[in-house]
């Protein structure tokens, strides 16, 4: 790969090659399978003084305005979202070339070669791809093209644009088109390609190309020399600090010639912009300076700094309305203060010229255009724009005569002095309820772009006035500038109009959104949290600030979203909690036997009480917090709304472990919110709970459950121990270690909930990375290489059970491995009538077999045992299990459980393990009698309403105990066993019977469910039989 | 000075007409050419520079990704040769800049009229039917070594390489310079180097290659000297010395000297 890689990049200049080199680390960090065409533009798009992004802004025909590129930007960034991310990646390769990408660059190289035959002197590498070529190329490819006209821009127009600027030298650009905008792609030919661009960037701009500031330097003097226009702001991000710094160094050393030979410097000082009140009078004393100065020297230059503190109060959002007017004042004098200086020194005839320099960012000078539109004439300024130098070396900067970008953006926005407004209408539509936005905030910030262009078209129509589309900031920065200019004498028809159409808009962005960001409109995630603040979708449309702050982010986690909605809201939504769903509250002790009939929630007082009785039960040291956790995080309404969402999802599958349900939601939600035990709020998304104690059966359908509310998925399973159960199967983790195989997991689904069954029986090597991996949020796989943890939900599960709950497991005499060597094997049940006088007959007769059922079968009134603990010798024939066997069994399991919880110093890892996952929940062994009794209880209930004669029903305890563990771990639930499998063996039964015996024989017959020779057929995954065999036998 | 020459703390010496241009190889700097120099100065007018990454080099200069592949090396070194409108030299390299001064020489073929290469090698791992002296498993655990423990790792890196004993000048001096680079840059820098295989490339280098070599070399086989000679695409000429290690013009300068000056006065006979 890397040697393909590299005879391809012979074919670019380095300048191509590095884009390319770009765009593969790019798809790598994305974890993406192809570098593709798309990753190349975005990376071209990403320089913001790349020739991509100049050509889009060129060809745009609306707007020139440089902001309009952002939505390009989303639109791209979604689209690399939405590719696939890597399958099965070999270890250490970068993501090879996509078949589109090679196609793209094969094209170029046939463009560049048409285009420069005079290369061929150098014959090895002949022709080298500009990256000119590689951004048509890249244009030509049909994904590239689609996402760009999804942001409105048109790809032929784009790469027309760039032929254009080609074929003709950057000088003429002007006479060729009307547009303004130089692009000026190559203004500085002989740059030393080669460099690299560390050196160039330089550490705190103490290297700097001096070739290239000297350039920009060349062209502010310049700009000194003029006599109108002649004092330039350096518009760029932070390099034109320093070209400042070095051309007031040149003018102070009083190396220059002409009439900037004698100049004193004045630089307002930092605190200048501090003291706002004194401004004007400060102003007045700088005056007085350069007066003085003034004499015996050739002119005095003012260096006024960056020019943010004229515009950056208006921006703070907590200076009330009057704080800003009167700010405003008071810089609008300073600006007028400051133009009567220059008006009074400006002639020139005095002893000599006064020069103002200063700096700003694109967006502080557009501001300052806005709030100040006479400064620009009345300071007699000029913009310098210096590109900045994200990707230096690799594009050159933007046109140096002074006509880039900026300059143009600053003349298109004239038009817009004194515009009537559109905005006012917007916002407040904006704030009514019903019409709010459901979107993420990318198809939010499309949504605003094509709001604002629709808005444009409609003022176009209605008053005629031209406007560019601009960020919504300067609408509404013109909204509170000119209050009372505003010209709201628009007509009913045309407001009627641009509603229906801003409605049409938001419907087709919710519905984009929905179509692409479905995981923001997971329940749990998103519309719902979004809901309860309508203020922040309408401050998002008109505030800068907010709309660069977190919940607009778009890369955005679903966590850290909930967290600064309900932060902002003003006022969230009360949960009302359904009087009708509330069932009664349940002991935490009993077992519910409800079999997915429950539909009731718990209520909120019961869920506190609960999980205080389970705090009661236990003194395991990690679930200590969740009382502190309930108590301050949990009341806040909205969070128990998805809590309780999740509760009682988790309760319909797990309906025995109530407590550990509890515990599993309050732990997930507090996660979600930031607030995991292991790391505090900014947490990475990645979740990791440790299910412990010896219910196997709960830990996975829990696990399950959760995936399924959480994740919509199914959980991925990976053991660890030496058991290896039925989703092991997966032929392509064969020969791979678990380590790789639990990497490979988190990187084909970095949203899923990934189960790591039997941590403790995990190998010490193993339990360290995946300790390492929690505490890092990063998992190093055998290779060494990291793995994102993504947002996956890591469930440990162990056998490990807290001293404090052993009690619970003595005395239980079956246990889940006794039932599952019951269950499992093909056994059968029938129904047999029988006399009870004559009790062995029926199995002498025909059990040709050992007989399995009990000697004792018919006791008590009661038509079966439950406190049956010990078969006869005949079972231990068979090697199930005995009481004395089970006892046995118990102390093994307990030494087991003992030597891991006890002695953390034989097993540090475990316990280290125990202390750094986000939370712990202890399931508790399960007793089985009561719903072995409920089971029974069940069928005989069954039994009675279709047999209604007085004939009892018997069930063996080895029969019952079989049912109970083909409802226990089998996938058929006891319903639907009873209504689809013995409901109509027993309506059989009925059928069979003789109608006048029932009435006689009533005491001395019994019906028995009994077990049967395997003989049926039962589908795969299902441990109850599929049919109950009816044998009306011995009358 | 310009920023290239400031950031390879380029050094210019001498004052004959030809330029020569001597290029250290991995975990060394300019210095390691110090006996080499002075026997150049009154007939060349010799280049210096340091490699970025080498100890002696701003770390905060040293891109991870442009270092990757040998290929930013090369263009390093091609900015310097543009910096210092170089347009013909003699380019001697060691080690792993043999290869980054071949590949530019793939660039840029104008601007050299012979390359020296002294303890070169387009590939450090076995392959089938090639034999570069590593084993994939060799350099996890070299990089294991250097991860877990730099200043362990040099010392016991640098006698192994330079062949001598913990107490010989050369392997100080080695041991110096290697310690010198900052642990993570030299661990990449390494990955690079023994990640990259130019054997593909070899027969596009046109220019007249001197393959230099030392009989018993950790790094290179005698047999790669060989296999350079025969894939090189232009006219080569390969001297096997009877010197030790990796860096022979450091450690056995008295014997290895004279065959650099004669190999870089004299051009191989058409």
């Amino acid at each position: 790969m890397r040697a393909g890689l590299s005879t391809i990049q012979q074919t670019l200049t380095p300048e191509a090659a590095s884009v390319l080199n770009h765009s593969i680390a790019d798809a790598g960090r994305r974890n993406h399978g192809q570098t593709t065409p798309l990753h190349v533009a975005a990376t071209l798009l990403a320089s913001p003084s790349g020739f991509l992004r100049q050509a889009c802004i060129k060809s745009h025909p609306n707007s020139s305005h440089p902001l309009q590129c952002r939505a390009l930007e989303l639109c791209f960034s979604v689209a690399l979202e939405r590719l696939p991310t890597a399958q099965n990646m070999s270890p250490g390769l970068e993501p090879p070339i996509s078949n589109a990408l090679m196609a793209a660059l094969k094209r170029s190289q046939a463009h560049q070669r048409r285009g420069c035959p005079e290369q061929q002197q150098q014959p090895l590498l002949a022709v080298k791809v500009e990256l000119e070529q590689l951004i048509i190329s890249i244009l030509d490819d049909p994904s590239v093209s689609r996402v760009m006209r999804e942001a409105s821009f048109s790809s032929p127009a784009v790469k027309a644009t760039i032929e254009q600027s080609l074929n003709s030298t950057p000088c003429s650009v002007s006479v060729s088109n009307s547009s303004p905008i130089g692009l000026g792609f190559r203004p500085n030919l002989n740059r030393n390609l080669y460099v690299n661009p560390r050196l160039q960037q330089g550490t705190g701009g103490g290297v700097q190309s001096g070739q290239q500031r000297g350039e920009e330097v060349k062209r502010v003097m310049d700009i000194f020399l003029r006599s109108k226009k002649k004092n330039p702001v350096l518009v760029g991000e932070s390099e034109p600090e320093m070209i400042v710094k070095e051309l007031l160094i040149k003018i102070e050393s009083k190396k220059l010639d002409g009439v900037l030979k004698n100049v004193e410097v004045i630089r307002l000082g930092k605190d200048f912009s501090f003291e706002k009140g004194e401004i004007v009078a400060k102003l007045r004393e700088l005056s007085g300076i350069i007066e003085s100065k003034m004499i015996g020297n050739g002119g005095v230059m003012v260096d006024l700094g960056d020019l943010k503190w004229l515009v950056e109060q208006q921006l703070s959002l907590g200076v009330s309305n009057s704080g800003t007017v009167q700010h405003q004042q008071v810089v609008a004098e300073a600006v007028a203060e400051m133009g009567k200086i220059l008006v009074r020194f400006g002639g020139g005839g005095g002893g000599g010229r006064l020069w103002l320099i200063g700096t700003a960012t694109c967006e502080t000078y557009l501001r300052c255009q806005v709030y100040h539109p006479s400064m620009e004439s009345d300071w007699d300024l000029q913009a310098v724009p210096i590109a900045a130098k994200a990707l230096p070396g690799m594009f050159p900067r933007i046109g140096s005569n002074g006509n880039g970008i900026l300059s143009s953006s600053v003349e298109s926005l004239a038009p817009l002095k004194g515009f009537p407004t559109a905005p006012t209408r917007r916002v407040s539509e904006n704030m009514d309820p019903f019409r709010r936005m459901f979107c993420c905030p990318q198809c939010m910030q499309n949504y605003e772009q094509e709001v604002t262009k629709l808005a444009k078209e409609f003022e176009k129509s209605s008053s005629e006035v031209a406007r560019p589309s601009l960020p919504q900031w300067l609408h509404n920065a013109k909204v509170h500038d000119d209050a009372k200019t505003v010209d709201q004498i628009l007509t009913k028809d045309q407001d009627l109009i641009w509603k229906q159409k801003s409605q049409e808009l938001q419907k087709k962005w919710n519905d984009t959104c929905l179509h692409i960001h479905p995981n923001f409109h997971q329940p749990g995630f998103g519309t719902e949290r979004i809901v309860p603040s309508p203020p922040i979708s309408m401050t998002g449309l008109c505030n800068p600030n907010l709309l660069a702050r977190q919940p607009f982010q778009p890369k955005l986690q679903p966590n850290r979203n909930i967290r600064d909605t309900l932060q902002l809201s003003t006022n969230p939504v009360t949960s009302q909690p359904s009087d009708s769903e509330v069932s009664p509250p349940v002991s935490p002790v009993r077992t519910e036997l409800v079999l997915g009939r429950s539909k009731g929630t718990m209520p909120e007082k019961n869920q506190k009480e609960r999980i205080n009785d389970f705090l009661g039960c236990i003194s395991f040291e990690p679930q200590n917090n969740f009382h502190e956790l309930q108590s301050d995080k949990l009341l806040n309404t909205s969070d128990a709304d998805s809590f309780k969402r999740l509760v009682k999802g988790l309760m319909e599958k797990v309906w025995w472990q109530h407590e550990a349900a509890t515990a599993v939601a309050t732990t997930v939600t507090q996660c979600k919110l930031g607030n995991g035990k292991r790391r505090g709020a900014g947490s990475k998304g990645d979740m990791w709970l440790l299910f412990t104690g010896p219910d196997r059966v709960g830990k996975k359908n829990m696990a399950s459950a959760l995936s399924e509310l959480v994740c919509g998925a199914s959980p991925i399973m990976i053991s660890l121990g030496s058991r290896r159960d039925d989703g092991d199967s997966d032929v392509s983790f064969r020969g791979k270690t678990t380590l790789d195989r639990i990497g490979e997991a988190v990187k084909r689904h970095p949203f899923s909930v990934i189960v790591l069954e039997d941590i403790d029986e995990a190998e010490m090597l193993l339990r360290g990375s995946i300790k390492q991996a929690m505490e890092r949020g990063r998992l190093i796989d055998s290779h060494g290489r990291e793995i994102n943890l993504g947002k996956v939900i890591f469930i440990l599960t162990a056998n490990w059970l807290p001293d404090s709950l052993k009690f619970l497991s003595h005395g239980i005499t079956l246990n889940e491995k006794k039932l599952a060597s019951l269950a499992c094997g093909g056994w059968q049940l029938r129904l047999s009538l029988w006399d009870k006088t004559a009790k062995r007959r029926p199995s002498w007769l025909h059990n040709e077999e050992r007989s399995t059922k009990p000697r004792k079968e018919t006791v008590s009134g009661l038509s079966f045992d439950l406190n049956r603990t010990a078969d006869d010798g005949d079972d231990k024939a068979d090697g199930s299990h005995n009481s004395s066997d089970l006892t046995i069994d118990h102390e093994e399991e307990h030494g087991f459980v003992n030597r891991l919880l006890l002695s953390p110093s034989t097993s540090p890892a475990s316990h280290d393990l125990l202390n750094s996952v986000d939370g712990t929940i202890v399931f508790k062994p399960v007793d089985f009698s009561p719903i072995k009794r409920d089971i029974a209880n069940s069928i005989t209930k069954k039994f009675s309403t279709i047999i209604s004669n007085g004939l009892s029903l018997e069930i063996p305890n080895e029969a019952l105990e079989k049912i109970v563990g083909g409802v226990w771990l089998g996938r058929t639930g006891l319903e639907d066993w009873l209504d689809k499998v013995l409901t109509p063996s027993l309506h059989q039964l009925k059928s069979r019977l003789p109608t006048n015996a029932s009435v006689t024989t009533d005491e001395s017959m019994v019906v028995r469910l009994e077990t049967d020779d395997d003989s049926g057929i039962r589908s795969i995954g299902d441990l109850l039989p599929s049919s109950v065999k009816v044998a009306v036998e011995g009358l | 000075m310009g920023i290239v020459e400031e950031g390879h703390n380029v050094k210019v010496l001498g004052s004959g007409d030809e330029i020569i241009v001597l290029a250290h190889g991995f975990g060394t700097d300019q210095s390691v050419w110090k006996h080499l120099v002075p026997h150049l100065l009154e007939d060349y007018r010799v280049v210096l520079y340091d490699n970025m990454g080498a100890g002696t080099t701003n770390p905060d200069y040293f891109d991870f990704n442009r270092y990757a592949t040998l290929e930013g090396f090369v263009y390093d070194l091609l900015a310097i040769f543009e910096e210092l409108q170089i347009e013909s030299c003699i380019f001697v390299g060691h080690s792993v800049s043999c290869m980054i001064g071949a590949m530019a020489s793939i660039h840029r073929p104008d601007l050299f009229t012979k390359i020296v290469m002294i303890s070169g090698s387009p590939r450090y791992l076995n392959d089938e039917d090639y034999f570069g002296g590593f084993e994939p498993g060799d350099l996890e655990q070299l990089f294991e070594a250097m991860r877990s423990n730099y200043k362990a790792w040099c010392t016991g890196f640098a006698p192994l390489v330079v062949g001598g004993d913990m107490e010989s000048v050369a392997v100080q001096e080695f041991s110096r310079t290697l310690f010198n680079m900052r642990p993570d840059i030299a661990l990449s820098v390494a990955q690079t180097i023994f990640q990259s295989d130019l054997r593909q490339i070899l027969n596009l280098i046109t220019i007249p290659c001197h393959i230099i070599q030392s009989i018993k070399d950790l790094a290179v086989p005698v047999v790669v000297s060989e296999y350079l000679h025969q894939n090189l695409g232009g006219i080569s000429i390969v001297e096997v010395m009877s010197s030790d290690g990796h860096l022979p013009q450091l450690s056995s300068p008295d014997t290895v000297i004279p065959v650099l000056l004669r190999h870089i006065r004299h051009n191989i006979a058409q």
